[in-house]
């Protein structure tokens, strides 16, 4: 099962972390994707998100059982408990007035540090083991080189992920009066839609998003104390680089960040523990905007 | 007037100070620590929260695990274990350590989980003249006249192993580690043994690879480093969920069939349990294992299990110890075993039985000289475990 071809030339040794920069900046899509939703249509900065994200790693580290219906089972739990999370957080947010960030971040803060606590309390502070699917709990040979089975198909899962949301933002009713709150708030709150139920199903969505990844992805980054500030923290690198009004954007932002964080460690391992926000600041050095073309959602 | 502001003020400061000093010692009369009734306060120091709490709970454990089992009583005398919270490190530990050694005045402090923790403490030791039998985290410290461990220095691990890795590997070693003070001290114990004994490292330039600690979560992009360098063999020390992250990586990555040689907190533990099939075969260096053949650990391992599920750990074994340490200083303190009577019938000890096997305290570092155990992780029973597979080297200096 060794590959021949390793080490023949100078592009081989890099192949690996090039696709699993590839996985892991699907997963920073999916996750971040909420938090971009909840900044650019409902214009709420969630400092809580990446705790929702945490919700969904724990529901799978504690259901999970290497069975695939434990697999739905999670991803069932964790996608509505999330999204029920989000829910609470907008009634939480209710009284406080759209765009007033600085409240918005307080009391979202507070909130993730409370539900922080709450999930080390009830799961307790050792990072819980996370049991994928027997079938994919091995590794297989992807061009001579081994690669782990999960984090493959975990790729493609990821990609039709993307692939729906972004069908649904373009295609249906609701994806329509996101795009429509982004355009133009006030137009649609006089058309008849409670800007508090937007708030509401945005929240809830980006709650879902976030389970789904992190049901997903508990396998890559893993529940614990940290998995909440870790993925805040890319998501926020996300919004930044990628914009709030493009899925586009977005979407390359995630990737940026998944082969800075694999193929940019494995060419300069020295530069690691500042590489990822060395390229942020060129990146915004150069366009001051990150990737984003306009406001709009594609 | 500011000349005369500051003399008056300090006029003030000495006669407060001198009636705070009278009231202390009208307080202090029964002396530190002993009570007339001839029982004895010790402070237990340890992470009861915080990213260490599950050393911390092992290291109280196993310090009371040693008062159950002797009728709560240390040298003949009844205990008084006073335990504080260390938190997450010297931020936290120092205050606790305060109220330990100056209102609760302990005749003995043990415990304390984290380095930086211990740095912190050390200067209360030398203000107090209380001794500290240090079960686990031991930073480099220039007088240890008070300061003993039951642990061990944190380059010993390596350069207990890389004899036997230098004789076993037919090939270079790939180094790898976390980058924070206690990753750059496992590994350079390993490299600087492994050096001297002829090993070659494969790493390109030479040196350890450093990973950002503790953003490192992804280890992929190193597993493709290593596949690259040609290494026979992989050296490396990672604790706690870093460990875990690394150990079920490395399982399915692409060096998966490389050997891996650890210090033995890799596989310790808890992240044992999370590791699961991932940590299958990995090789170990450390100075215990629940399933050493001898009369003390059959006992203490029986003890344990007693009263807690799984196998004890090396952080709980180093705390058992330090009881033992103290029941016997304690016992050679004389009628009045003051803090300094205590200190030097620590210095006084000799051997120390022990389920790890015969110890005895370095005379320049205060640290055990001690045999370390080469353990691979295999199938014990329902669960993985350490098991002991060799003997490596005694050190200590």
């Amino acid at each position: 099962m060794i590959a021949v071809a390793a080490g023949t030339n100078r592009i081989d040794p890099y192949l690996i972390p090039a696709l699993d920069g590839v996985a892991y900046g699907l997963l920073v899509f999916v996750a971040a994707s909420g938090l971009v939703f909840c900044f650019g249509v409902a214009n709420i900065l969630n400092l809580a998100h990446g705790t929702l994200y945490a919700i969904g790693g724990y529901t799978a580290a504690a259901l999970l059982d290497g069975g695939w219906a434990s697999l739905a089972l999670a991803l069932a739990v964790g996608v509505l408990a999330a999204a029920a999370a989000g829910v609470l957080l907008a009634g939480l947010l209710t009284p406080v007035a759209t765009g007033n960030h600085l409240t918005q971040a307080l009391l979202t803060f507070g909130v993730a540090l409370a539900g922080g606590s709450l999930l080390v309390a009830g799961f307790g502070p050792d990072d819980p083991q996370v049991q994928v699917p027997a079938a994919l709990d091995g590794s297989v040979v992807v061009a001579g080189h081994r690669y782990a089975a999960y984090r493959l198909v975990f790729i493609v899962v990821a990609a039709v992920i993307a692939a729906g949301l972004y069908l649904a933002v373009r295609r249906t009713r609701a994806g329509m009066l996101v795009r429509a709150a982004v355009d133009d708030a006030e137009m649609v709150a006089c058309m008849g839609v409670s800007p508090a139920r937007i708030r509401a199903g945005v929240l809830a969505a980006a709650g879902a998003l976030a389970g789904a990844a992190g049901v997903l992805g508990a396998p890559i980054i893993g529940p614990g104390a940290d998995t909440a500030d870790t993925v805040l923290l890319l998501s926020l690198v996300v919004v930044v680089l990628g914009g709030l009004g493009s899925m586009a954007g977005t979407l390359l932002a995630a990737l940026a960040i998944g082969e800075i964080q694999t193929l940019g460690v494995a060419l300069l391992p020295s530069a690691a523990p500042f590489l990822l926000f060395a390229a942020m600041a060129a990146v915004l050095a150069v366009r001051a905007r990150g990737f984003a073309t306009n406001r709009r959602v594609t | 007037m500011p000349l005369t502001t500051p003399r008056r003020s300090r006029a003030v400061t000495a006669s407060l100070l001198a009636l705070v000093l009278t009231v202390g010692t009208a307080c202090g009369d029964d002396g530190p620590g002993t009570s007339a009734s001839g029982s004895i306060k010790i402070g237990l120091l340890a992470s009861l929260s915080g990213t260490y709490q599950a050393v911390g709970k092992e290291i109280r454990d196993g310090f009371e695990l040693y008062l159950a089992t002797h009728d709560g009583k240390l040298g003949g005398r009844q205990v008084d274990l006073v335990v504080a919270d260390e938190g997450n490190g010297a931020a936290t530990a120092v205050p606790a350590a305060t109220k330990l050694l100056k209102q609760d005045r302990v005749v003995a402090l043990t415990g304390i989980v984290g380095g930086g923790s211990v740095a912190g403490v050390y200067p209360l030791l030398n203000e107090t003249k209380v001794p500290l039998v240090g079960s686990n985290g031991r930073p480099e410290l220039k007088e240890v006249s008070r300061v003993w461990h039951t642990s061990y220095l944190s380059d010993e691990p390596g350069a207990a192993i890389a004899q036997h890795v230098r004789d076993n590997v037919k090939g270079s070693v790939y180094a790898i580690g976390p980058d924070y003070q206690g990753g750059w001290d496992e590994l350079r114990g390993f490299t600087d043994a492994f050096a001297q004994a002829g090993g070659k490292l494969a790493n390109p330039d030479g040196k350890t690879t450093f990973t950002p600690f503790p953003a490192t979560t992804n280890f992929t992009p190193y597993f493709a480093r290593i596949k690259a360098s040609g290494a026979a063999a992989v050296y490396t020390f990672y604790a706690g969920s870093a460990a875990v992250d690394f150990v079920k990586q490395y399982a399915q990555s692409e060096i998966k069939d490389v050997p891996l040689y650890a210090a033995g907190f890799l596989t310790e533990g808890g992240v044992l349990n999370a590791q699961g099939e991932a940590a299958r075969d990995i090789y170990s260096v450390l100075n215990y294992s629940p399933d050493l053949d001898n009369a003390e650990n059959r006992a203490f391992v029986a003890a344990w299990k007693a009263k807690h599920d799984g196998s004890p750990t090396t952080y709980a074994l180093a705390s058992y110890d330090a009881a033992a340490v103290l029941d016997r200083a304690i016992g050679a303190a004389g009628s009045d075993p003051t803090p300094e009577a205590i200190n030097t019938a620590i210095g006084q000890l000799g051997q120390i039985a022990s389920p790890r096997g015969t110890w005895q305290f370095s005379t320049t570092t205060h640290s055990p000289v001690q045999k370390w155990y080469l353990r691979q992780v295999r199938q014990d029973g329902r669960a993985l475990s350490n098991t002991v597979v060799g003997d490596l080297a005694t050190i200590g200096r």
